[in-house]
């Protein structure tokens, strides 16, 4: 009976996760099986869209400060891998800022990942040191100065980033299944940071500031704290993007990514980690029917398609949509539960 | 709950406020206030609106920083300090308005307290535990504070001071919009305080049934000066006091009242 | 000196135009908290009024065919319909949200405004030759200065004298700045919010249709980005002199522009393709050190 009662509170412990992995890890099955290269494609890209928009969710889920920099982090990151392992020949021709131990060698998969990922970290962290003194709009605003501080350097910075030219011959090692470990990798992270004292802190000064302060919470220290670890996860969405492209531009790290992580995690709910794994989802099946019919559809004898720019405009109008008429997202601001199990509990209780 | 009370000779024994002075640009919202709380008391800060009380709070509580004047636990400086680190050195209040973290939970409300304290996860889980149970909040600690009656948010944003473990709680207005079984069971639970948790207790209230029931003195503002301090009978006495309430006609059953 | 004087004519110039902006974006925040980023689309689609819309590259002229006071009225007139359009479709809904909720969906606004364009006109930069005679340098106490930078600063000039008179001498005026400095008041007092907000998106469309006039002189070229990096410049612009502040936002404008153009001229070398860098860095330095901006208005503290 013990034994029971102990594995039901770990599953309901392990249940938001649950929740939003094993669909994942089904809809990759079963793409991998039956899916076009197109869709497997499709499916990936969402999978590390994932990996961004549950990072950014870190950070702006939990302390309710709207981020417009964190792209940046993924830039930092992505611009690390590529220096780590691209075009050995070009490299030292091409990027001759680089310093020598980047222009001269190639380092293996894994530990470019990991010191990529370290590097969007510490850049979060210095980053961060300033801006999180910073409250509200003041460090909404500021968190968009820092992305267009990374943007005019990296576009600018020729001898090391080739500024707005693209890098290629990155090597391509994410598929489907690199993907959904990524998007494994993230949502557990979110989870474990968010039932954590740090994320339980964040999250009280996020409802009220004052009471926060009054009851010994660290504003800013908490901040920060979640603003690293967000900005290390959406700096692994980055690696996994320019392994996945296969090229680099500093414009892939700019306003249009941001725009649509934004509108993604806005669709799902801001504050709640189910809500960014469901506003990929939802966004990302738009985009794919757009992406079909911008190519055009057979109505018998006529073929319609619809005009470049619709789906960004659909996009930004459903993202109006939802601001205006449900604000906190298709989510609400809830964790998916296990309903059954916390009714039984319930009456066993009484 | 013994477990709670961390009971020993080092817990300071008075929070003092020296010779305060605040000033918003010309106004002057505090003018000298002395003021001390002591360890195992309930003292009432009373005084008609706009009097400072809750500027009295909030210099104590590290929120507005004295003009002139000094903040004293035991022989620790503490004005200059941050309103975070005031709480950890072990003074707590509550708001008029509750203030609660309204996406969590009663329960996540109580253990941010005790975390903000410097205790562990565990020991703040059950020190919140302890505190619903004592003031019989077991029902709704799963509950989000969104959804919360107006009384129960009160009950939690004491509940929520008392979690830090504090050695001096200071309650704004704890009674403001209860009924009367409400208000007797708030009186029941904050003459317990001192005892139980082994803390002073600072209770601004402009309930004065709740004033003269519990406090063992009262501290009177009137226009930011102190205007008078003292047992309940001697401040109920206190003909400058009955003036600053009343007016000139006051007698003794409308100040009860 | 010389050359000195000549760097100083290009950064008022410049922040003439972008003191255009910064006023356009800090009077709509004054009055709405809303942080508009689709006045740069207001620019833009100012500017695109001006030729047929078409996949070709060096389109027909449209409103750009007109006499020249009928196509300055019908490029202020598209964009102060298109200002008041988003404000009825997309912001006035949103009124009582919180400013980055408001800052998201003028992102959304934006973004949506920007593939409109594209989908009419496509996504590749246009010439259109509008106004070139501006463009002659004219020589003035010895230097040499561009004529559409003569214009811009007296367009500025005048725009921000008739926008003081505006605000001090009108009624709607005078609400207007009870509006922005203290919102819910003012509506207590009987100031009609959606009159007030609607005439000073009228006013942020004029301006931004001004802008765009005096940009598409400037360069010749239609780009969807067009309107970006001015909107950017002007945002932080407002930061810098302080949110909500008209004068604040003028003077932001001018330092950004006098900041630019000196940082472009006198940076080291090496330093120059970042000098938008030290811009933006800037901005993050005051806002650490003066968190409400150079002018601070009706500071209103939360009580606790």
């Amino acid at each position: 009976m013990m034994q029971k009662s102990s594995v039901i509170a770990c599953l309901e412990k392990a249940w938001p996760v649950l929740v939003l992995v094993l669909p994942l890890l089904v809809a990759v099955v079963l793409a991998d099986l039956y899916g076009s290269v197109l869709l497997k494609r499709t499916v990936t890209d969402a999978l590390i869209k994932i990996v961004i928009v549950v990072g950014l969710y870190i950070f702006i889920g939990n302390t309710g400060i709207v981020s417009f920099g964190h792209i940046g982090f993924a830039g930092i990151a992505a611009y690390f891998a590529t220096w780590m392992t691209c075009c050995a020949m070009m490299k030292p021709i091409t990027m001759t800022g680089l310093p020598d131990f980047l222009r001269l060698e190639t380092y293996s998969l894994w530990s470019t990942a990991l010191v990529s990922v370290a590097a969007a970290g510490l850049a979060a962290l210095l980053i961060g040191l300033v801006l999180m003194r910073l409250s509200g709009l003041a460090a909404s605003i500021s968190t968009l100065a820092a992305l267009f501080i990374f943007h005019a350097v990296y576009a600018n910075w020729d001898n090391v980033t080739m500024g707005r030219a693209s890098i290629v011959g990155i090597p391509t090692y994410v598929t489907l299944w690199v993907g959904l470990g990524g998007a494994f990798l993230a949502i557990i992270a979110a989870y474990l940071y968010q039932i954590s004292s740090y994320g339980l802190a964040a999250r009280a000064a996020r409802d009220d500031e004052v009471a926060a302060q009054a009851a010994g919470i660290s504003l800013y220290w908490n901040r920060l704290i979640a603003f690293v670890i967000s900005g290390m996860v959406v700096g692994l969405g980055g690696v996994l993007q320019v392994h996945f492209m296969g090229t680099i531009s500093v414009n892939a790290f700019y306003l249009n990514l941001t725009f649509l992580t934004l509108a993604m995690l806005v669709v799902g709910g801001m504050r709640s980690l189910a809500g960014a794994v469901v506003g990929v989802v939802v966004l990302s099946t738009i985009a794919d029917v757009f992406r079909r019919l911008e190519a055009g559809v057979d109505l018998g004898a006529t073929r319609l398609s619809t005009p470049t720019g619709t789906q960004e405009m659909f996009l930004a109008a459903l993202m109006l949509l939802i601001l205006i008429f449900r604000k906190d997202g298709l989510m609400g601001r809830r964790e998916l539960r296990l309903p059954r199990l916390r009714a039984g509990r319930a009456r066993a209780a009484q | 709950m013994t477990a709670t009370a961390t009971a020993g000779p080092e817990r300071p024994r008075r929070l003092q406020a020296q010779g305060i002075h605040v000033a918003f640009g010309g106004i002057k919202a505090l003018t000298g206030v002395d003021l001390t709380i002591r360890r195992g008391e309930v003292m009432g800060l009373i005084g008609p609106n706009g009097a400072g009380k809750t500027t009295l709070v909030n210099v104590l509580t590290g929120f507005q920083a004295p003009t002139e004047g000094r903040v004293l636990l035991e022989d620790r400086v503490l004005q200059g300090m941050k309103a975070r680190d005031v709480a950890r050195a072990g003074i707590a209040r509550s708001f008029q308005a509750a203030r609660l973290f309204r996406d969590m939970t009663v329960e996540e409300n109580l253990v941010v307290a005790g975390l903000g304290t410097g205790l562990s996860r565990r020991q703040a889980r059950e020190r919140a535990h302890e505190i619903i149970d004592w003031i019989g909040c077991a029902p709704i600690a799963a509950t989000i504070c969104d959804s919360l009656s107006y009384g129960d948010e009160r009950r939690i944003s004491i509940a929520r001071a008392l979690a830090m473990g504090p050695s001096f709680a200071l309650l704004d207005e704890p009674a403001s919009g209860m009924n009367e079984s409400e208000c007797a069971a708030l009186m029941q639970v904050i003459s317990e305080l001192p005892a139980r948790f082994d803390c002073g207790v600072l209770l601004i209230e402009h309930n004065m049934t709740v004033i003269m029931g519990v406090c063992q003195r009262i501290h009177v503002l009137d226009g930011g000066r102190s205007l008078a301090e003292g047992t309940p009978d001697e401040v109920q006495a206190n003909p400058a006091v009955r003036r600053a309430y009343l007016g000139e006609k006051a007698d003794h059953t409308e100040l009860v009242i | 000196m010389r050359n000195f004087m000549q760097v100083m004519v290009d950064a008022v110039a410049l922040g003439s135009l972008l003191a255009l902006v910064a006023l356009a974006i800090g009077l709509v925040f004054g009055v709405m908290r809303l942080i508009n980023f689709a006045q740069g689309d207001y620019i833009t689609i100012g500017a695109y009024a001006l030729v047929v819309p078409t996949a070709s590259l060096t389109p027909a002229l449209f409103i750009g065919a007109l006499p020249v006071p009928l196509m300055v009225a019908g490029v202020l007139m598209v964009v102060v319909l298109l200002a008041l359009a988003t404000e009825r479709v997309a912001f006035r809904p949103l009124r009582n949200s919180d400013p980055a909720t408001l800052l998201i969906s003028s992102f959304a606004v934006s973004y949506f405004l920007q593939h409109l364009v594209m989908l009419l006109h496509t996504g590749r930069p246009k010439s259109v030759g509008i106004g070139q005679a501006l463009t002659t340098p004219i020589e003035i106490l010895g230097l040499r200065v561009p004529g559409i930078q003569v214009v811009t600063m007296a367009v500025t000039a005048a725009l921000l004298i008739a926008l003081v008179l505006f605000l001090k001498r009108t009624p709607m005026g005078i609400q207007m700045r009870a509006a922005a400095e203290n919102f819910q008041m003012a509506r207590l007092l009987g100031v009609p919010a959606n009159r007030v907000i609607a005439v000073a998106f009228v006013i942020s469309g004029l301006l931004g249709g001004t802008v765009s006039l005096l940009l598409i002189v400037q360069t010749g070229t239609l780009d969807i980005r067009m309107g970006l990096m001015p909107v950017i410049f002007a945002f932080f612009a407002t930061v810098i002199g302080g949110m909500g502040s008209l004068a604040g936002a003028a003077l932001g404008g001018f330092l950004v522009g006098v900041a630019s153009v000196l940082l472009q001229s006198y940076l080291p070398e090496g330093l120059r393709p970042f000098r938008d860098a030290f811009v933006f860095g800037l901005v993050i330095v005051i806002l650490l050190v003066r968190p409400k901006g150079l002018i601070v208005i009706g500071a209103a503290r939360e009580r606790v």
